[in-house]
């Protein structure tokens, strides 16, 4: 077995690795790891003030400050029932603008175009493309000089405050940001022309599911109270819970997202795919001109689905700053008087989809929740590292899948340090087995095949409940030892769903049971090592994809030939399911 | 590479990333920076990175797993000279606030008990708990004119000579009313200055990000904003937000008085 | 010295006339209670209706921060960027003596290029005042000028007397003579010499400066000053905000990409704590109580052992601005025996409960 690993990430904001196992004629195991260490960001406000946490929650990521500053305000003042005037709304809007420039502009031409160009960094491109890297400094500049006007810093502004602002800018500060966006135009379009117009390298036909927030009244937008999916699919801010079901994996300080078991994209694709109909004036014409139903399923569009959201973002400001100067001037802030409340904010970071959840008790934060973009996007990076390492591998091309990782991964702008904060745990995937197994034989008669050692006590739970089910009379079940013999198993009938039976130690109560997905196990359990000398050689990768595990969580490991009670307990409970389900 | 530039290396350990993206925030002077040095290391902006010997390491984050002590010992057995960069490095960050016991539990909050095959997680501390630390710029993140000031300093071979001063300096420079005359708990004079006072700038209270300020009277300004009708608790939540393990010894103090 | 009247009305277009060729400084009100100097380009901006500014003018002189010269191993070129035509319209008379004092500070023995070409270039049109609470400029003898204007603005109701302190005040009248008045009416002298009476006893303050260099001295070790310490936050916003401090420090700041350095100079305060500090780690004054001790040394003794009066203009913005009571007022209270309210008295009690 082989790994092929991208230590360490270069070009992306945090410290983070890519790395895939190959063993013989597939790819397993692909994990996206966060080196960065576990901060507990969600953690450290409880007991805080509500402005102490609008301070302190941003610094969990610094290239996204801004959109945590406006996601965790919305949450607040939700939870707060403060409503901002429309200057302070309006105001916010600007400087969530200032912020996708400067994201964009630093992605698109520094971390992501030196790949597409052949450079090592933006640096040395400066020798070929000074034109480019000089505007594109001069729009990150202008964009970050927009976050500071209006928040009062490049990073980490303070300015924004529940209620409205501290201070807010002065008139003349305005119309010189109107005045330089117009300024700005001509490069914005040409700046469209060249994400739009690369030749980004295929992708292995991968569609994916999109979310993004709704922003409303049929407008494009960077945020909104409902959270809207590719599939038309809407829900309320505060039902956020069912998309976003984050578990911790153990390869990672940042738990991971699946929307109904399967992963899910946000971020600048998600946006375009979604609302993209939407844009109007130029962004709008642009779009018409480039947009096509091939964006969907290749990550590598994000960098041209960003060059529309600049264009989108140089095109709103003019109208923004108009639209502020007619306000009347009014109180900065709007007092509160509440002192218990939740709430839940909803934007779009320029990577994508952000959450925060904040929960008052007496005037003080007593629980949060935030989900980030990156921590969203980590499966679907897995994935599509997945599906493109494996595309590569049957090609016959094993010296390109690591500089292709790469590259997949800086698609999706991953903001390491924002992934890496940490949220309350919910035990891994939380899926009634029972409902799930019969998901699973909706789709196909299930064949079991039980794994284990009977040597090593619980650990032989799977082995023993194959015996027990086989006893029962129950078709198409097999042992760890019998599955080399048994071909058809393999060859017929992709369609069928095969269960592995096995101890799983998935962190809970001995004698709980979980039903997974092969392909979400392989990537983080001892089980992988277990069943991949066994599997990787019979099973192919569209099988791997209606592959499961059903788990039995053991007790004890120890030398013997005895289960614990609590396994034997979930046996004979396994065992009258499935017998239910095979009489109906 | 011209062998009379100083090698440099930009680390980011755990933090938001914030300071070294501050040093791509020097848009104007970027290029000027990559040609008045030798940037061997720099994660966020290039691919083709050297770890070799070094003149100057700048070290972004604190550490918080195993992996990054190993990652900070060699990183200072590398280099001449460690700067600790940004408030994280520098003081451990706000995600230092914790003491261990409170660590432990909450981390349990969030993990469970899950093993991380990848490395182990450590109570979240400046870089100095490690390794000897030779220069300190703080700041959450670290400022523009403050990174400038120091990185031509340091190219020159004459680092800033420490001045330690407090946010108030620079917010009396900038003609602001004093918050805590009105009675708002402002926590600039502990905290060091280096930010522009950009709290006070917009009518806010400071809330501390660029750390404790050497020299400091933390004692009376407890008693002050006591007297002014705060809660105990929450001064000293608000104290210790962003001050890392650095108060912690003035916080035992307290406690072993109030006992 | 001459006296001309001037009909408020006739006030901006005056201003307008005289500022054509200077940066015009002037108070403006920032918030209800907060107003400062700055560079004025709508005269309606301008508020007199203030007692005191947040920084003093020695901003204008000086600014916190600016840049001397640029030097390079063979260069050396001079920068008086921060040197141009000003007015300052609105001072008081309490600054007025804080310039004279900052005069004579910076050509003693040797010259302050810096200071005395911005101050060569500045022209100061005072103006009347009222006293606060705060106010102590009638004890240290500031509340009154001799000197030290060009132009000094009384202020009776609709009109303004005039004093021309300096010939380069008289050319400014000239600049405009139809608009000023050179009779003085009698009611007008008795409107003036009322307004001088009414407003002398509007001070509440009294204190003894003239004891103060002994009580320096006498006092130099006693408990008074562990407690100022106890409390003394080290902000430095004292010196700051104190007209007659002077204290700098200079540093490098290298040019990026280029082979030299500027050298500024900031402001620096006694207050903090490397103020003392010297080569090789030493601080001759580690104690924030023996900081305190030289700021006042030099506020209340040394300088009236030289010069015959205080280093303190009475201006009350030391009073205003310490958030621990650590003042003028309450020091030379102390001093002299006298029981005050203070913060850093309550927290002396409080720390040794």
């Amino acid at each position: 077995m082989k790994k092929i690993s991208v230590d360490h990430l270069a070009r992306v904001e945090g410290n983070g690795g890519i790395s895939a196992t190959i063993d013989g004629k597939i790819v397993s195991d692909v994990k996206f790891s966060i080196y960065e260490g576990p901060r507990l960001i969600e953690k450290l406000t409880i007991g805080r003030t509500p402005e102490e946490d609008v301070s302190m929650s941003p610094r969990i990521c610094a290239i996204c400050s801004v959109s945590h500053k406006n996601a965790v305000l919305r949450a607040m003042e939700n939870a707060l029932d403060v409503k901002v005037s429309p200057k302070s709304y309006l105001l916010r809007e600007l400087m969530h603008m200032g912020e996708f420039i400067e994201s964009h502009s630093l992605h698109t031409f520094y971390l992501a175009l030196p790949d597409f160009l052949g450079f090592p960094n933006a640096i040395a491109m400066a020798s070929k493309y000074e034109f480019e890297v000089k505007i594109a400094l001069e729009m990150k500049h202008f964009g970050n000089h927009i976050m500071k006007t209006i928040n009062g810093r490049y990073i980490h502004g303070e300015n924004a405050v529940i209620g409205g602002f501290g201070k807010y800018p002065a008139r003349e500060e305005l119309l010189q940001i109107k005045t330089r966006a117009i300024h700005f135009m001509p490069f914005v379009f040409k700046t469209v022309n060249l994400f739009c117009g690369i030749d980004y390298p295929d992708c292995p036909d991968a569609p994916t599911l999109y979310a993004c927030c709704e922003p409303g009244d049929n407008k494009f937008g960077f945020w909104g109270d409902e959270i809207l999916l590719s599939t038309g699919k809407t829900f309320h801010r505060d039902d956020y819970k069912k998309l976003t079901n984050e578990f911790v994996v153990s390869h990672s300080f940042a738990k991971h997202s699946l929307y109904q078991d399967k992963p899910y994209s946000v971020g600048a694709l998600a946006r375009i795919v979604n609302l993209g109909e939407r844009l109007e004036g130029e962004a709008g014409k642009m779009y018409k001109k480039y947009y096509s139903s091939k964006w969907k399923s290749n990550p590598f569009f994000h960098n041209a689905a960003r060059s529309l959201e600049i264009l989108y973002s140089f095109e709103r400001i003019p109208e923004l700053v108009d639209e502020i100067l007619k306000l009347k001037e009014d109180k900065s802030i709007v007092d509160y008087s509440a002192e218990n409340g939740k709430g839940t904010g909803l934007v779009e970071a320029p990577r994508g989809l952000l959450i925060h959840h904040h929960e008052i008790t007496d005037k003080l934060v007593s629980q949060v929740d935030i989900i980030t973009p990156t921590a969203q996007n980590a499966e679907d990076i897995e994935r599509y590292c997945h599906v493109a390492a494996q595309k590569l591998l049957d090609e016959g091309k094993e010296d390109q899948i690591r500089d292709r990782m790469d590259i997949i991964v800086r698609a999706f702008d991953p903001c390491i340090s924002c992934s890496a904060h940490m949220a309350e745990v919910r035990n891994a995937p939380k899926n009634n087995w029972k409902m799930q197994l019969e998901e699973v034989t909706q789709k196909g008669d299930p064949a079991f095949i039980g794994v284990g050692n009977p040597t090593l006590s619980d650990d032989g739970a799977g082995i023993k409940l194959a015996r027990e089910l086989k006893n029962a009379g129950i078709q198409d079940v097999l042992l760890e030892s019998e599955i080399e013999q048994d071909e058809d198993l393999w060859i017929n009938d992709s369609d069928r769903p095969l269960i592995f039976l096995d101890a799983v130690d998935f962190n809970e109560d001995p004698g709980k049971v979980t039903l997974l997905p092969l392909h979400l196990i392989l990537n983080n359990t001892s089980l992988s090592h277990r069943l991949l000398p066994t599997v990787s050689g019979l099973i192919n990768y569209s099988k791997m994809k209606n592959t499961y595990v059903l788990g039995i969580q053991p007790d004890s490991l120890q030398k013997g030939n005895q289960l614990s009670a609590p396994v034997e307990k979930a046996l004979n409970e396994i065992r009258e399911q499935l017998t239910n389900i095979r009489e109906q | 590479m011209n062998k009379d530039k100083l090698k440099i290396g930009i680390y980011e350990l755990t933090g938001c990333a914030g300071c070294a993206l501050l040093i791509t925030d020097c848009e104007m002077e970027l290029i000027d920076i990559f040609n008045a040095a030798d940037i061997q290391s720099f994660l966020m902006v290039k691919s083709d990175n050297i770890e070799g010997e070094l003149d100057i390491a700048l070290v972004e984050g604190s550490v918080t797993t195993e992996n990054e002590i190993e990652e900070l010992k060699d990183i200072r057995e590398r280099a001449k000279v460690v700067v600790a960069f940004g408030l994280c490095a520098s003081v451990g960050g706000i995600q230092a606030r914790f003491g261990n016991k409170e660590w432990k539990e909450n981390y349990q909050k969030i993990y469970g008990d899950m093993e991380m095959t990848h490395t182990k997680p450590v109570q979240s501390k400046p870089i100095d708990a490690y390794i000897d630390v030779d220069l300190y710029l703080p700041g959450c993140p670290v400022g523009k004119e403050q990174f400038l000031h120091f990185f031509t300093r340091v190219l020159k071979g004459a680092p800033p000579e420490k001045y330690p001063r407090p946010v108030c300096v620079t917010c009396k420079y900038n003609e602001n009313d004093c918050l805590l005359n009105k009675g708002i708990p402002c926590l600039g004079p502990l905290t060091a200055d280096g930010c522009g006072s950009i709290c006070p700038n917009h009518n806010l209270p400071c809330t501390g990000c660029w750390g404790p300020a050497e020299g400091a009277n933390p004692t009376s300004e407890y008693f002050l904003l006591k007297e002014k009708g705060f809660d105990i608790e929450a001064i000293k939540k608000r104290m210790s937000n962003y001050s890392g393990t650095k108060l912690a010894e003035f916080f035992e103090q307290f406690k072993k008085e109030s006992k | 010295m001459k006296i001309v009247k001037l009909k408020k009305t006739n006030l901006f277009l005056f201003l307008e006339i005289i500022s054509k060729e200077a940066d015009f400084w002037a108070p403006v009100k920032k918030s209800p209670d907060k107003h400062i100097f700055e560079v004025i380009e709508d005269f309606s901006k301008i508020n007199l209706d203030y007692t005191r500014t947040i920084l003093p003018p020695k901003k204008i002189m000086l600014p916190s921060d600016f840049n001397m010269f640029q030097a390079s191993n063979t260069k050396y070129t001079p920068d008086f960027s921060h040197v141009s035509k000003k007015i300052i319209f609105g001072i008081h008379p309490c600054d007025i003596h804080a310039l004279v004092i900052m005069d004579k500070f910076y050509s003693h023995e040797y010259n302050d290029p810096y200071y005395q070409k911005a101050r060569d270039n500045t022209l100061i049109l005072g103006h009347s005042c009222w006293p606060d609470e705060y106010c102590m400029c009638k004890s240290t003898h500031t509340h009154v000028v001799k000197e030290g204007y060009d132009l000094f603005f009384t202020d009776l109701e609709d009109t303004y007397v005039v004093w021309i302190g300096s010939s380069r005040g008289d050319d400014l009248i000239r600049l405009k003579p139809e608009l000023f008045d050179e009779d003085l009416t009698d009611k007008d002298i008795q409107n003036f010499s009322q307004r001088r009476e009414e407003r002398d006893k509007a001070f509440t303050n009294d204190i003894n400066f003239e004891a103060m260099p002994d009580l320096m001295e006498l006092k130099y070790q006693n408990l008074l000053w562990d407690k100022l310490g106890e409390a003394c936050l080290a902000c430095g916003s004292c010196t700051n905000v104190c007209p007659t401090c002077n204290c700098y420090n200079v540093e490098d700041k290298p040019i990026l990409g280029k082979n030299c350095s500027n050298i500024s100079r900031c402001w620096d305060s006694c207050t903090l704590e490397n103020y003392s500090g010297v080569a090789g780690g030493e601080n001759f004054r580690e104690k924030r109580s023996d900081r305190l001790k030289l700021f006042y040394t030099h506020k209340l003794q040394s300088y009236i052992s030289k010069y015959g009066k205080p280093a303190c203009v009475g201006c009350g913005r030391c009073v205003v601005t310490c958030p621990v009571d650590i003042n003028v007022y309450t020091v030379s209270k102390s001093l002299d025996n006298e029981e005050v309210d203070t913060f850093w008295n309550r927290l002396s009690k409080e720390v040794t409960k």
